[in-house]
């Protein structure tokens, strides 16, 4: 195997146990809404959140790069040009990752001084880590966006795919130098920690999504490159043509003039339409091709993806993006179920489906089956959507009780979050939590044996590491 | 047929993506100057002098902050660049301590503890003063944070997150700025206020 | 808005993607199952949208310009599913399948 194709094995090893760590602390977290005295004076809510949002954003970004170092090799038909660098940082990466979980749940918080921004966390959602951290990050993405573009160069040629996968790494990179400065006024650090938030996932993020799964239906389906490249340009100009202003649903409230509401609410609107494209696309693969395909798990974790970003980011989105509407459910439980769907549909599931391609071709398997990835697929999905369901129902709960008729005060919140619809929604979320990770245990199963007793019963040199 | 062909679709992405973000760059000017200090929707940071309110604005069909007479914190009146110092402080102290993943701040964060937008209009800090025994709204504040957890209301406590007095004074003069800025009506229905105007 | 009314409208908004969702996938399904019986439940799918795309026109308190937005989507998920299934089917014709 090619050196490329061993870093991207690795990278997605450490994607898929930092998932298990997320899970974990997202467990944790949900434990607190049930029994806030949980852990209270030693490992607060804020910390086990944290732990929870910033291991997903880590995993999903080493998941992305492992699949791109995984198809880089086939598309250029050399190595990266900056292999050696991403090998290193890889290591380096991984341990900048453990030590700032260790300052995170031991640390926890500084003096109110820069000097605790630069060394032990910055206090901005999804971006806490602290500035050295950062840093190390930024240099990763830099070696990573270094490999896509300079491999190009150096093969002396691109496929579509691979251009639109380099033109995106300059928004990549350079949105998370947002990550940095600190600002005084509130109102101004929302308006460029949106930029962060919703252009890297609802723009930047779709776009890679969208060419690491162009590069996987090819090479589980064998569709013809044409194909793919013009539905990928179909989808870029749609994605990016309501999704670049669709920023606006998230300059409602924050001290922003009005003329976002109508801005952000209408092309905020228009976001599901591509989306049920996609849905469309999904099913003629799935009909054309009768599931016929050597690897079951990859491709139905790419139905996953492509019904979970319609679910997640289309039908939950949808719901709460009108502004009059979204007055009363901004930031509430309902914020956090569409988010959960939203992220687990658009990436999270892409990501395991590349996991289970490399996988195919690493143990050399003909084809990937077994009942473990089923146990996997159904537990993780069913403990999922349990989970936004419940959510739903407590956001729903919350709006209604502590915005439509309570006063937004201390008093009316307390109000909202003693309902007893509220605290059956995080009963229930808390126990399909549960059942998702049970899910997250089968598939880490699933992955680390799957293929290994053929290998022990018909002999195979075993790839190179 | 030009469908067909890819390179009818690449132009057709390059160039909303380019008219898109042109369109995302001319309304970034125009909301930056907008919610600068002083701005037409953020009031500059001496506004922690005056008198602060959110009433229903019947003409705009929402609620909006109001300031009114003086009303300086701790009863002492700060010139500009002492105000523009707290806030900075404030500012922070509030990332340091990660409030932000427990608490939304104009929503935006995390829906453990309440909003704090109009932290500082919470009629709440009637019976914190009585419970800490302070003078006055903002001294309770400043009682409250440095010991969340000896004043629960609730069994959802706010831990002590070891925050000194000069941190917590900087913190009470950021929420009081905080509650003066237009956000459009959020949150609405605030302690079920009246109509004004 | 009051609070029973925001908790319907936004149920109703949600409902309609869902059931745009629900079209798309019968829709595809009758198409290459070649099924008439699927296509008129994506028929009925897409009854169960137009329905309750009049109901938020008609019965919900959101501005006029919105309602537009909402009417004008009604009409563009009602064409997407075939748009999309019949440029995929161009796209593939060199591919030789009976699709
Ligand atoms: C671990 C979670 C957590 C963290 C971190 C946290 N808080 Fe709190 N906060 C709470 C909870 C829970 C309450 C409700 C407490 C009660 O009612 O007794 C609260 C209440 C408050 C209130 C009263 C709100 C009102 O409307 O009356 C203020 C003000 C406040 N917090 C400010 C802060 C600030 C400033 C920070 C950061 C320096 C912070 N909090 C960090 C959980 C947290
Ligand atoms: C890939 C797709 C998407 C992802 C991963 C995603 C993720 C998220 C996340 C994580 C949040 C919470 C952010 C925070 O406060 O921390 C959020 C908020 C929001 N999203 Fe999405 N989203 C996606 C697509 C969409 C779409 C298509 C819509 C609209 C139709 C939408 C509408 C909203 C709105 C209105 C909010 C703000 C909620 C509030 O006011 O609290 N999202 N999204
Ligand atoms: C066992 C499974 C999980 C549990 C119990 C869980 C629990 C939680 C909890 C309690 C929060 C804090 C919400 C708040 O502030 O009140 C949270 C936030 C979040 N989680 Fe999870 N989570 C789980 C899995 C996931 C997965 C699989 C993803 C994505 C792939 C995810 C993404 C997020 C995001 C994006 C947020 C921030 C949302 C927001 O603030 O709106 N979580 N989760
Ligand atoms: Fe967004």
């Amino acid at each position: 195997m090619s050196r490329s194709k061993s870093l991207a094995v690795k990278y997605l090893a450490a994607a898929v146990l930092l998932f298990g760590v997320m899970t974990l602390a997202g467990l944790a977290s949900a434990v607190y809404y049930i029994n806030p005295d949980f852990l209270f004076g030693f490992v607060p809510f804020n910390v086990a959140k944290i732990l929870h949002i910033d291991t997903m954003i880590i995993w999903l970004l080493m998941g992305f790069m492992g699949a791109v170092y995984w198809f880089l090799p086939e598309e250029f038909g050399c190595e990266p040009a900056g292999i050696w660098a991403a090998e290193i940082l890889f290591w380096v990466f991984v341990a900048a990752v453990l030590a700032v979980a260790a300052i995170f749940v031991f640390v926890q918080w500084g003096p109110g001084t820069e000097t605790t921004l630069w060394l032990f966390q910055q206090g901005r959602k999804y971006v806490e880590a602290p500035r050295w951290a950062a840093i190390g990050v930024a240099l990763v993405m830099l070696v990573f966006a270094w490999n896509v573009v300079g491999t190009a160069l150096k093969a002396r040629r691109i496929t579509g795919v691979m251009a639109v996968m380099s033109v995106n790494m300059v928004p990549l990179v350079l949105l998370y130098l947002i990550a940095f400065p600190k600002i005084d006024n509130m109102a101004v650090d929302l308006y460029w920690w949106w930029w962060l938030v919703h252009l890297w996932v609802e723009a930047t993020w779709e776009i890679l999504i969208g060419c690491i799964m162009a590069l996987a239906m090819m090479k589980l389906l064998g569709t013809s490159r044409r194909i793919v490249e013009g539905w990928l340009y179909v989808e870029v100009a749609l994605v990016l043509g309501t999704g670049i202003l669709g920023l606006g649903h998230h300059y409602f409230w924050i001290g922003t003039p009005d003329y976002w509401l109508g801005i952000g609410g209408f092309f905020s609107a228009l976001e599901p339409l591509p989306l049920l494209g996609m849905v469309v696309h999904a099913v003629y693969d799935a009909g054309v091709h009768r599931m016929k395909t050597s690897n079951q798990p990859a491709f139905y974790w790419t139905l996953a993806e492509a019904f979970g970003n319609f679910l997640g980011g289309g039908v939950f989105g949808f719901m709460i993006t009108l502004p009059q509407l979204n007055l009363f459910a901004h930031g509430t439980q309902w914020t956090v179920s569409h988010g959960h769907f939203a992220f687990w549909g658009a990436y999270a599931c892409g990501v395991l489906s590349v996991c289970y391609i490399a996988l195919q071709e690493q143990r050399r398997l003909v084809t990937v089956n077994g009942s473990g990835w089923v146990w996997a697929f159904v537990l993780l999905n069913g403990g999922l959507i349990g989970m936004v369901g419940s959510l739903l129902v407590a956001g729903m709960a919350q709006a209604f009780f502590e915005r439509a008729i309570g006063g937004s005060t201390l008093e009316a919140f307390i109000a909202g979050q003693e309902n007893p619809w509220f605290m059956l929604g995080m009963y229930s979320r808390f126990g399909f939590g549960l059942m998702f990770a049970a899910g997250y245990l089968t598939l880490a199963w699933n992955l680390s044996a799957l293929g290994r007793r053929q290998v022990a019963a018909v002999p195979q040199p075993m790839p190179a590491e | 047929m030009p469908f067909d062909d890819p390179a009818f679709w690449r132009a057709g992405a390059i160039s909303t993506t380019v008219v898109m973000s042109i369109v995302l760059a001319m309304l970034t000017i125009d909301s930056l100057e907008a919610i600068a200090p002083g701005g037409s929707h953020v009031p500059p940071y001496t506004v922690i002098n005056r008198h602060i309110d959110y009433a229903h604005n019947a003409k705009l069909g929402r609620d909006m902050p109001t300031i009114g007479q003086d009303e300086p914190l701790f009863g002492r009146a700060v010139e500009a660049p002492e105000a523009a110092a707290l806030i900075e402080r404030g500012k922070l102290v509030i990332q340091s301590r990660a409030c932000i993943d427990c608490h939304t701040f104009m929503g935006n964060g995390a829906y453990y503890g309440p909003d704090l937008t109009k932290a500082w209009l919470d009629p709440a800090w009637e019976a914190w003063a009585a419970i800490t025994g302070a003078e006055s709204r903002e001294e309770a504040m400043v009682r409250f944070l440095m010991a969340p957890d000896q004043y629960a209301t609730w069994q959802r406590r706010m831990p002590n997150l070891g925050i000194s007095r000069d941190e917590a004074v900087a913190t009470v003069a950021y929420l009081k700025w905080l509650a003066s800025i237009d956000t459009n009506g959020f949150p609405i229905h605030f302690g079920r206020i009246k109509v004004s105007e | 808005m009051s609070p029973v009314v925001f908790l319907v409208t936004s149920s109703l908004l949600g409902f309609m993607v869902l059931a745009a969702g629900a079209y798309a996938l019968l829709y595809g399904a009758a198409r290459f199952r070649e099924s008439y019986a699927l296509l008129i439940a994506a028929g009925f799918a897409y009854a169960m949208l137009a329905l309750d795309a009049a109901g938020i026109v008609l019965a919900t308190p959101l501005t006029p310009p919105w309602k537009l937005l909402i009417a004008a989507s009604a009409l563009a998920y009602f064409a997407i599913p075939p748009l999309t299934w019949r440029a995929l089917q161009y796209a593939h014709r060199e591919e030789g399948t009976h699709l």
